[in-house]
């Protein structure tokens, strides 16, 4: 008797939700703690990039987390070779980065560079560098570990 | 709650892995090893699910009582 569809198990559900409710409640303290300190004149980044970093952080912390829980991937999904999507997907991410860049020119990111004049554009691409390459090291430890936790 | 060591009795008694239970299940083995050490407590559906994987009834896997302890 399979209880199953595709999806999440009920623990991987379980777990999936309550770090999203805690997740959601630390992005909402962390935004009025930067709109009280940028009312109070204190301007740790200029003001997209403030919000954009806290998201990014959150759902960084987010990612990470689903992953040491095991409440990222399906049973299913699981089970199968992974490696063969992954090359795929980033291939495909690659291919459309350079074709967006081509299309749309180079006018709209040489006006947005100057528009912003700082190095948001930097700390943007460093908050969700650095984001993903712990949440890749997390999957790869989360990995290893999974085969010897077993208790076979 | 502690380990549920009457899960881990029947499954090696059919001589299957927690992989094998949580495949026939549909569940991830991560959680059929929260299951067995205690860790999560799984919904009537799953119980059930299990049990009929297993061949046991839920009081002899489930029911903490003296009288199934040792069933």
């Amino acid at each position: 008797m399979k209880i199953n569809n595709n999806g999440l198990d009920e623990m991987q559900k379980e777990r999936r939700n309550s770090i999203g409710n805690q997740m959601f409640i630390l992005m909402f303290y962390a935004l009025l703690l930067d709109s009280g300190l940028y009312g109070a004149g204190i301007r740790w980044l200029k003001y997209p990039v403030n919000i954009m970093v806290i998201i990014m952080v959150c759902m960084c912390i987010y990612l990470i987390r689903t992953i040491t829980s095991n409440a990222y991937l399906p049973p299913k999904v699981q089970s199968r070779k992974t490696i063969i999507s992954l090359i795929i997907a980033i291939v495909f991410s690659v291919v459309l980065a350079i074709a967006a860049f081509n299309l749309f020119g180079n006018l709209s990111a040489q006006s947005a560079v100057e528009v912003a004049n700082d190095n948001s554009v930097l700390i943007l691409f460093i908050v969700s560098a650095v984001g993903l390459l712990i949440s890749l090291i997390v999957a790869i430890i989360k990995k290893v570990n999974n085969k010897n936790d077993s208790d076979d | 709650m502690g380990k549920n060591l009457r899960i881990k009795t029947a499954r090696a008694a059919k001589d299957m892995t927690q992989k094998d239970l949580a495949d026939a299940v549909g569940v991830a083995r991560q959680t059929m090893n929260a299951i067995e050490k205690g860790d999560y407590n799984p919904s009537i559906n799953l119980c059930i699910a299990i049990c009929k994987v297993l061949g046991k009834t839920l009081n002899q896997l489930f029911w903490e009582d003296d009288e199934y302890e040792n069933q």
